[in-house]
């Protein structure tokens, strides 16, 4: 059984449709990109698999429960146990430090762990900065925090929308580079991306257009490290 | 982590909370001001309302019928009184609090340098101390308090060690040539005595033409010890109503028992008037109904309006907090949309929120409450010419008013909080 499977997922806003018939399915591992230009879907896409929002139309399996039938509260219980988020924008939240940053997802999950919540940082190469607010670190330091924050209570996947679309080239390799390690490390990844090169990353890259799935390109340069 | 969370939020969005803190705390603090003001109103308002004298007078019931019969003068000799000794009474009775001021009269004409005046004897700052512990001072010298000393001082009942003292009024001080300091001597079937001018008084009325002196002088020289002739009687009240009009005009017997009870536990004056003919033997209490009336309108009027703005300054705060909450919550919707993205359930988003909003209520309410003191105090000496006297009550009363107006007033903010879903604020959706 895939870990997460969609099918046939239309979302419809009005007269838009966003999603038209979008099925897919990721195992689990597996590093997917969702690839499109502005107005694709791959928004809507990320916001239907992260629990944040229901299709309209289709099923979404995720662990072979169809968390389109749920309800919102079920659907925060999901979110909560199950995903990871990355933010274009990290929403890091400003009066918090980057520590306490993360342990707001341990919160909401279970307990804070400050030991815990600095070893997520530590991985992510920041736990000099864990006591600085979000103000005081540069795009790709707040990105770093996000992906501590979204890996802290160990999440099914991992669901990244453009995380590298804020940064500069050497930012963008060093989280390319976290992402490989999460991957190698059994953490399945599915990022969304307009950008080519990091769509190359992984196994697999899934293109929407317009809100349909126009086509599927397996990596064949993809390096298991 | 949710105080962390809390302290963040507090210390790291000053001006934010500053804003909403200022605004709770001139709500409060007219909520404060009104509310003492209101809770001591009542004292102020007597001291105030004394300047218009009695509103109830006493008198034997013989020479109430007489009056009534013959439209006799206050003033005039009667053969009919009252008890002395029943005086202390008049506070003892169900609204014995209400009673603010009192003074027993004995009338008699003596002659003094041939001619014939008419000398009242009365209490001037009389110190009672009553059987149920109470001390107070009673007499004419606040219950006349408009009249105007021309010349010497008021009697002063607790620092004259000699009751043979007197006031004469202004016209019969110029015509006799009477000044303060000097002595009359008044002449009656009962004895003579000379009595040392204390001062002379223009109030304005036959008073003017009268010699007033101690009440155990009157009485020696009238041959009526232990007895008084009338008692005037200065009580707040509360303005009447249908039940308070039947009750004077038909009589408290025409009450059922339950209207008999709301009538006989408000303080209007014809109950006021009916418990001290209760307490005084032989007397007729009956209220002079102008004073009275206008007394309890303006107490409830003042009331009213304090409530007034009480209710308006929190309305006021109420949709001052709504509008900056809201403000708050639509600025930190990032925040918020973040915070139920990693799992948090919408209760646990508006219980930080609202926390925030307690504690800077709070504090904002705590300086308001020391501004209110000082607004309290600015209007007392403006209005009252005295401090207003801070009623610990109101401390509750701020406290529990101050948390539902905050709450009221976040309402919108917490049901936008409860609407709002991550991925409307998190992706533009």
């Amino acid at each position: 059984m895939s870990l997460l499977e969609v099918k046939n997922v239309s979302k419809i806003y009005g007269p838009l449709k966003a999603l038209d018939q979008v099925s897919l399915k990721v195992e689990n591992g597996e590093w997917v990109a969702i690839m499109g230009p502005s107005g694709s879907g791959k928004s809507t896409m990320m916001n239907i698999i992260g629990c944040m929002d229901k299709p309209s139309q289709g099923e979404v399996l995720l662990d072979g429960a169809d968390i389109a039938k749920e309800s919102n509260k079920a659907l925060t219980a999901i979110r909560r146990d199950k995903i990871g988020l990355i933010f274009q924008q990290f929403h890091l939240v400003n009066y918090l430090t980057a520590v306490e940053n993360v342990m707001v997802s341990q919160y909401y999950h279970s307990m804070p762990d400050e030991k815990e919540a600095l070893e997520a940082l530590e991985r992510v190469g920041l736990k000099d900065r864990a006591k600085h607010l979000p103000s005081q670190l540069s795009g790709g330091e707040q990105q770093r925090v996000c992906i501590a924050r979204a890996l802290i209570n160990h999440p099914e996947i991992v669901l990244a929308d453009e995380p590298t679309g804020n940064l500069d080239e050497a930012n963008e390799g060093i989280v390319l580079e976290l992402f490989k390690q999460l991957h190698r490390e059994g953490t399945t990844l599915i990022v969304v991306t307009h950008d080519p090169e990091v769509a190359e990353e992984a196994q697999r890259t899934i293109v929407l257009e317009h809100g349909r799935l126009v086509r599927e390109i397996v990596n064949e340069n993809f390096k298991e490290d | 982590m949710f105080f962390r969370m809390l302290k963040g939020a507090l210390f790291r969005q000053k001006s934010k909370m500053i804003m909403i803190a200022v605004t709770i705390a001139l709500g409060a603090s007219l909520a404060t001001a009104m509310l003492n003001i209101m809770f001591d109103v009542g004292d102020k308002m007597n001291q105030e309302l004394k300047t218009y004298g009695a509103n109830i007078t006493v008198v034997p019931k013989t020479s109430s019928v007489l009056n009534g019969l013959y439209e006799m003068d206050e003033a005039e000799e009667t053969t009919a009184s009252l008890k002395e000794e029943e005086l202390g009474k008049i506070k003892t009775i169900f609204w014995a609090f209400n009673i603010v001021d009192f003074a027993p009269f004995v009338n008699t004409t003596a002659s003094l340098n041939g001619a014939q005046v008419k000398l009242v004897g009365t209490w001037y700052n009389h110190h009672l101390a009553l059987p149920t512990g109470e001390e107070l001072d009673a007499g004419v010298t606040s219950l006349r308090s408009w009249w105007d000393i021309r010349d010497g001082k008021w009697i002063d009942e607790q620092n004259t060690d000699s009751d043979r003292v007197a006031m004469v009024g202004a016209a019969l001080a110029d015509r006799l040539g009477v000044k303060a300091g000097d002595t009359v001597t008044l002449q009656t079937a009962n004895g003579s005595e000379a009595l040392t001018v204390s001062g002379i008084f223009d109030a304005g009325g036959d008073e003017d033409e009268q010699i007033y002196t101690t009440l155990a002088a009157a009485q020696r020289l009238s041959g009526k010890q232990g007895q008084l002739d009338s008692i005037e009687v200065s009580a707040l009240t509360t303005p009447d109503n249908e039940l308070a009009v039947k009750a004077a005009k038909e009589g408290p017997a025409s009450l059922t028992p339950r209207e008999y009870e709301t009538w006989y536990c408000t303080a209007y004056v014809s109950s006021i008037c009916y418990q001290i003919q209760e307490v005084i033997s032989d007397s007729v209490a009956a209220p002079v109904r102008q004073v009275a009336d206008s007394e309890g309108n303006i107490m409830e009027k003042t009331e009213l309006l304090m409530i007034l703005i009480t209710i308006l300054s929190l309305l006021g705060s109420a949709l001052g907090i709504s509008n900056l909450v809201t403000a708050s919550v639509m600025e930190r919707s990032n925040e918020i949309g973040l915070m139920k993205a990693v799992g948090a359930r919408d209760r646990q988003v508006t219980g930080l929120v609202l926390t925030e909003i307690l504690i800077t209520a709070i504090f904002g309410g705590a300086v308001g409450y020391f501004m209110g003191y000082g607004f309290a105090q600015i209007i007392g000496h403006t209005v009252f010419n005295s401090s207003i006297e801070m009623k610990p009550m109101v401390i509750p009363i701020v406290a529990v008013l101050i948390v539902i107006v905050t709450l009221i007033g976040s309402i919108p903010a917490i049901r936008m909080m409860q609407r709002l879903r991550p991925a409307e604020v998190l992706h533009g959706r």
